[in-house]
């Protein structure tokens, strides 16, 4: 049940003048049954690290190991339909994604292709999950807002059932109600059906949030991976990758600066509050 | 995809990237003319030193030509099929039975081949090293003295310019739709056959919808920016021919010259 990257590399139009390295002597494992964030500036090659976990991208050097599925460089990978069905991408932009003449049978497109039963009840039930309307199932996909296209984008992807999700910048185009509720259903996937979850996000406050551990990338190479609860402790390291700490960890940093000693684990308001509480009275 | 060599600009700096354009274009059609002079394979000789330093001159991998050659090879042999049951002059090469085969009809077939080598040569010359703006520029003003006669230069210049930019986001397009497919369990490697085309088909239908709404982004935001058709434009990139273009061009002419020549004397 786990995912394991070793030494991989990946090489943009391998072979041409025009070639790319974006991702370099990859190691990493992802812990099951856990929210995993992927950070790490524009460019430093998150996206092209999430499409090596359904092989839509295959390293041009070492192996990725996805549910005892190796794809490596050497040998052609064949019969990835089994584990496209177990991993799940949702594509940065959703764009990149929709394709078909309503929003119904693209959301019905995955479950279709996979010979699951009732694809048309699952695609409305989807729908209802990613709080869309269920009246623009007949309407172009290519006519929605932005953030209905993220919402159909998903919605696409959960309607497959995927043991494995993976998000990339899920929330990007939502406003901010909107992105707390995809946020937290993602989070009551990973709670009620025990499913692996990773984000790609630039938002630290998700990361705190909703998290459990998080994948620092930069430059094409991983820095490290972190538990979020130690992550966010080390504030010189995140100078360092200049990362803006999420709010709450920013007022215990004033706090403390100001002279207050609060040493207590903060993730949300709640906590600092009560840390707070306990520090003056 | 990446394999699309054939029509792709090289990004070196070579002496024959940094010729002029339109004498690049006027070279090329020479070279062309000149390949259809019958002049027997001595003709061909001059014609393919040439090409072929040209070929080594601006860094091309042989490998290339010979991959855009590759999808010729059923052409070639269906060709060659042909001419041995046509051609019935020359001497005889093999006699068995029935068939007889002439050394003309093999002439016939290399003459073919080797036309076919030097052109994709020539062209892929031209357009690996020259970049596809350049090109629009350069077609623009070849065609200008026959505005005359009502060929409106520009516009065709800018068609085409629009047309060659588009092709690699189209590509790219393709190549994200594919992904797409494939990430909800379109296999369009080892699928059945109609599972394949399925495939295939819903690869086109969004591919032309977005290349419509692609065009039609496109005239809105060159009306935005106030692009008339037909105006009096300026002209950011001036081309200049140097003394370089001027005696490749003359080396052109003189080996057509030659080759009219070769060609009455055999
Ligand atoms: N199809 C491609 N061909 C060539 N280079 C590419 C391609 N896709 C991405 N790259 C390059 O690979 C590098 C990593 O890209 P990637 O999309 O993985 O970055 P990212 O971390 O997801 O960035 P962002 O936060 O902006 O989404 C970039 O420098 C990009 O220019
Ligand atoms: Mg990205």
């Amino acid at each position: 049940m786990s995912i394991k990257f070793e030494k991989v590399n990946y090489t943009y139009s391998l072979n041409t003048p025009f070639k790319y390295v974006a991702l370099k002597e990859i190691d990493l494992d992802i812990t099951p049954n856990k929210i995993t964030a992927i950070i790490g500036a524009t460019g430093s090659g998150k996206s092209t690290l999430v499409q090596h976990l359904n092989a839509l991208l295959i390293p041009t050097g070492g192996t990725v190991t996805v549910f005892e599925r190796m794809i490596s460089s050497l040998e052609k990978p064949k019969k990835l339909k089994d584990l496209r069905k177990k991993v799940g991408l949702v594509f940065q932009f959703p764009e990149y994604q929709l394709f078909e003449e309503t929003v119904e049978k693209d959301i019905c497109f995955g479950p279709k292709n996979f010979n699951m039963e009732d694809a048309e009840k699952r695609a409305l039930d989807c729908l209802k999950l990613v709080s869309l309307d269920p009246n623009i199932k007949q309407k172009s996909p290519l006519d929605l807002s932005g953030g209905q296209k993220r919402r159909v984008a998903i919605a696409g992807i959960l309607a497959m059932d995927p043991d494995v999700l993976v998000l990339d910048e899920p929330t990007a185009g939502l406003d901010p109600k909107g992105a707390k509720d995809m946020m937290n259903l993602f989070q009551s996937i990973n709670q009620t059906m025990k499913k692996t979850i990773i984000i790609v996000t630039h938002d630290m406050e998700h990361v705190l949030n909703y998290c459990d551990e998080v994948v620092v990338m930069d430059k094409g190479r991983v820095r490290g991976k972190y538990l979020v609860s130690d992550f966010f402790k080390d504030t010189s390291f995140l100078k360092e990758l200049n990362i803006l700490p999420p709010s709450v960890i920013r007022f215990k940093e004033e706090l403390n600066a100001c002279g207050f000693s609060i040493d207590e684990k903060v993730e949300d308001i709640q906590s600092l509050a009560n840390a707070i509480v306990k520090v003056v009275l | 995809m990446d394999s699309l060599i054939l029509g792709k600009y090289l990004p070196y700096n070579t002496i024959v990237h940094r010729l002029d354009p339109r004498a690049k274009i006027l070279m090329m059609l020479m070279i062309m003319v000149a390949i259809f002079i019958p002049a027997g394979f001595l003709g061909y000789l001059l014609i393919a030193i040439f090409a072929f330093t040209g070929l080594m001159l601006s860094k091309i991998k042989i490998k290339s030509i010979i991959k855009a050659f590759k999808p010729m090879w059923f052409m070639m042999m269906f060709l060659f099929v042909i001419n041995v049951l046509e051609i019935k002059t020359g001497k005889v090469l093999v006699e068995f039975k029935w068939l007889t085969i002439y050394d003309d009809a093999l002439f016939q077939t290399l003459y073919i081949m080797v036309r076919l080598l030097l052109m994709i040569t020539v062209t892929t010359i031209l357009t690996a090293t020259t970049k596809p703006l350049d090109l629009t520029l350069a077609i623009e003003d070849l065609l200008t003295p026959f505005k005359v006669i009502k060929v409106p230069a520009h516009e065709i210049a800018m068609m085409i310019s629009i047309a060659l930019r588009f092709i690699p986001t189209l590509i790219e397009e393709t190549q994200r739709i594919m992904k797409a497919q494939a990430s909800r369990g379109v296999d369009l490697e080892e699928g059945k056959l109609k599972e394949k085309i399925i495939a295939i088909l819903s690869l086109i239908v969004p591919l032309f919808v977005t290349a419509i709404q692609r065009a039609g982004d496109l005239a809105n935001a060159m009306e935005a920016k106030g692009y008339i058709p037909g105006a009096k434009r300026s002209r950011y990139k001036q081309l200049k021919m140097k003394a370089m273009d001027y005696s490749l061009l003359g080396v052109c002419a003189f080996m057509i010259v030659v080759l009219i020549v070769v060609g009455q004397v055999l």
